[in-house]
């Protein structure tokens, strides 16, 4: 390992192969290289007579953008592109958690170099605080296929591997129209809308495209008084009545006789999770004696109505 | 062990491994990308270290049926997509238990201790119960050793038609045979390298020919357009051909697996489709069908048995609820007697 200073042109950054790291803001470092310089030398390899960067992508592109050259390297003398690689990965894995994108470049390039499935499952998967199963290092190697809008989105609401996941059963077309119902929710929300068009889509066998282009939810993305999060949220709704249209039904039933029944809000009556079972419970608060004695006595008075009885009919 | 003996005379020429340490062994399975299949390619042959008699653990918050198993073999070569031991066994082989005189011993202590009770006691939760019988010939060491055991009940529950060692050996009232069935539609999408339903049906007549009790487990019932009609025609086929005297139970439960096991089904199963019908969380958090779909199922099903002649066959539901008991069935067990007594009627032992 030489070090030595190089102009940064002379650095081709064109050459990715090494290349794990995409989604970054280089602004802190930036404000770093002015203060005290570049303090710990990228490392470079030459191939085909022209140094090509292994690691310190982040350092080298805000020199670039600061117009710092020359630029102090270390030019390993490897050749062969895995062992290079693993330099770069294994000083990297020391000092820093990798984030879920740069877990699947880094799986891709130990594939594309020729490092055997079977070892990176066994070895690099654990390093990567990854079971140690082919399935998952196939799903990281399709996370690393998905294009890179969908991949600045996974950056930047830092998703997390499970609800990431689902996308794989997308296609690339289907990614992209998805993109915008996703953007507004929360990462949970995210996985339910995405496992409940999946489910739509194979339990009626329909194609995604119609699913996400119906007439329905067409009215809602195309609406304008609704906020993003609105729609989202309204989409969301809509699929999972498609997705349980029998419990929704017994849903909108129970709430439709609540209202016809003109039911207190002040008493809170629920029905067993999913009307699993034939129970319900009945909750209110109260602060003193006659506030217990007001809410029973209303209470007796909507259980002795007719259509009451109608609550223990929904089956 | 005379069972590994037994065991390596009848696989025939087969690759031999001696395994000291069982860790790497397994490790290499668990990499695969079908960890499953994988394990099932193999045959671990080992001692049980612990008891091989557990009461079986249904489910919380819904009924029991007091049933006991025998932890023998674990694992199973059939691939049944909605197979709950892909997820519920931690390691992914077969195994077999060939320390065959501790299970004796324990069983002897276990039937004690439960004296004049009419325990259910059987060896098909953990695998199937006839599916490796050519190879360790469990039935008839089964057999003879609960022959006259009166009021125990023992039943070998598959899915198979591995029946040449039940057919060699003489019945006994207190063994039962039974099958898990379904509509031929699943049989053939959802239970890969199981026998189709027809000869299951006929493997159990033969049984029944050679003096067997038998019984029919139709579980997990799986709700598609039209199973109803499915599952009714199949109900009338098998009750056509074996004769409802000889039925010691018929059991129902509906599909239903705890989440994690979702995303397994998935992968292992991509062009299956039971997963996708409308199941909501249960009250012990395993998904099953929404409660009016799976009751409306039971009741069609119950009707269609006792409209073929089955109307005096004791039924029971596996893991279900009060509710549903009540509903489709029209009675509550109570207590651990109840189900005991009611289930082991039809095999003389009514009045235990």
């Amino acid at each position: 390992m030489k070090r030595e200073k190089l102009d940064i042109k002379e650095i081709f950054l064109k050459d990715e192969r090494f290349r794990t790291s995409y989604h970054f803001s280089p602004e802190k470092l930036k404000h770093s290289l002015k203060v005290v310089g570049l303090l710990n030398p990228p490392l470079v390899a030459l191939r085909n007579n022209r140094f090509i960067l292994v690691s310190g992508w982040k350092r080298v592109l805000a020199c670039a953008e600061l117009s710092f050259s020359p630029v102090p390297v270390l030019i390993t003398e490897e050749k062969d592109d895995l062992k290079t690689f693993l330099m770069a990965f294994y000083e990297n894995l020391a000092t820093r958690e990798f984030s879920l994108l740069e877990k699947a470049e880094i799986l891709t390039r130990l594939k594309r170099f020729g490092e055997d499935e079977k070892r990176i499952t066994q070895h690099y998967l654990p390093l990567l605080d990854t079971p140690a199963t082919l399935a998952y290092l196939d799903t990281y190697l399709a996370f690393s296929q998905f294009e890179p809008e969908v991949k600045k989105a996974i950056h930047e609401k830092r998703m997390s591997f499970l609800s990431v996941k689902p996308l794989v059963e997308f296609s690339s077309q289907e990614r992209e129209w998805l993109l915008p119902l996703l953007l507004p929710l929360g990462q949970n929300k995210h996985r339910e809308m995405l496992e409940d068009i999946l489910e739509v889509s194979k339990k009626n066998d329909t194609p995604v495209q119609q699913i996400l282009f119906s007439p329905e939810i067409r009215a809602i993305q195309e609406s304008k008084t609704l906020t993003p999060l609105q729609k989202a949220d309204r989409t969301l709704l809509l699929l999972r009545k498609k997705r349980y249209p029998a419990l929704s039904s017994m849903q909108d039933s129970f709430e439709s006789l609540l209202r016809k029944m003109d039911w207190p809000e002040e008493i809170r009556i629920s029905p067993s999770p999913f009307f699993e079972t034939e129970n319900f419970t009945v909750t209110f608060d109260f602060e003193n004696e006659q506030g217990l004695k007001a809410s029973l006595l209303k209470l007796e008075e909507l259980s002795a109505r007719r259509d009451f009885a109608e609550i223990f009919k929904l089956k | 062990m005379p069972l590994t003996k037994r065991i390596l005379k009848n696989v025939g020429r087969v690759p031999i491994e001696l395994v000291s340490d069982s860790r790497g062994f397994l490790e290499e399975r668990r990499i695969s990308r079908d960890a499953v299949r994988q394990g099932k390619k193999d045959l671990f042959i080992t001692s049980q270290k612990g008891e091989f008699i557990k009461s079986c653990p249904c489910t919380p918050r819904y009924i029991g049926c007091n049933y006991f198993i025998i932890n023998l073999d674990l694992n199973c070569p059939l691939d049944c997509s909605y197979c709950i031991l892909q997820y519920y066994l931690p390691d992914p082989i077969l195994i077999v238990h060939a320390n065959r005189e501790d299970l004796w011993t324990q069983l002897d202590a276990f039937i004690d201790k439960n004296k004049g009770r009419a325990l259910r006691i059987g060896t098909g939760e953990l695998s199937d119960s006839l599916v490796l019988d050519h190879i360790t010939e469990n039935s008839k060491d089964l057999i003879s050793y609960f022959r006259g055991k009166n009021p125990v009940l023992f039943e070998l529950k598959t899915k198979t038609v591995n029946i040449q060692n039940i057919l060699e050996t003489e019945p006994a009232s207190n063994i039962v045979i039974s099958w898990s069935l379904n509509s031929p539609r699943i049989a053939r999408s959802e239970e890969k390298n199981a026998p189709a339903v027809e000869e299951r049906i006929e493997a159990a007549r033969r049984v029944v020919d050679k003096g067997f009790f038998v019984g029919f487990h139709f579980d997990p019932l799986i709700r598609y357009p039209g199973c109803e009609e499915e599952y009714e025609s199949l109900i009338e086929r098998l009750l056509n051909r074996i004769s409802p005297g000889k039925i010691a139970w018929i059991s129902l439960g509906s599909l239903r697996f705890p989440p994690s096991l979702k995303p397994l089904i998935q992968e292992r199963f991509p062009r299956t489709r039971i997963i996708y019908e409308e199941m909501v969380s249960g009250s012990d958090g395993k998904l099953r069908y929404f409660r009016p779909g799976r009751l409306d199922l039971y009741r069609r099903i119950i009707r269609s048995i006792k409209e073929n002649g089955g109307e005096e066959v004791p039924l029971y539901l596996c893991m279900e609820s009060v509710a549903i008991w009540r509903e489709a069935l029209g009675w509550v067990p109570k207590g651990k007697g109840s189900l005991e007594n009611y289930l082991s009627s039809p095999l003389g032992n009514s009045k235990v």
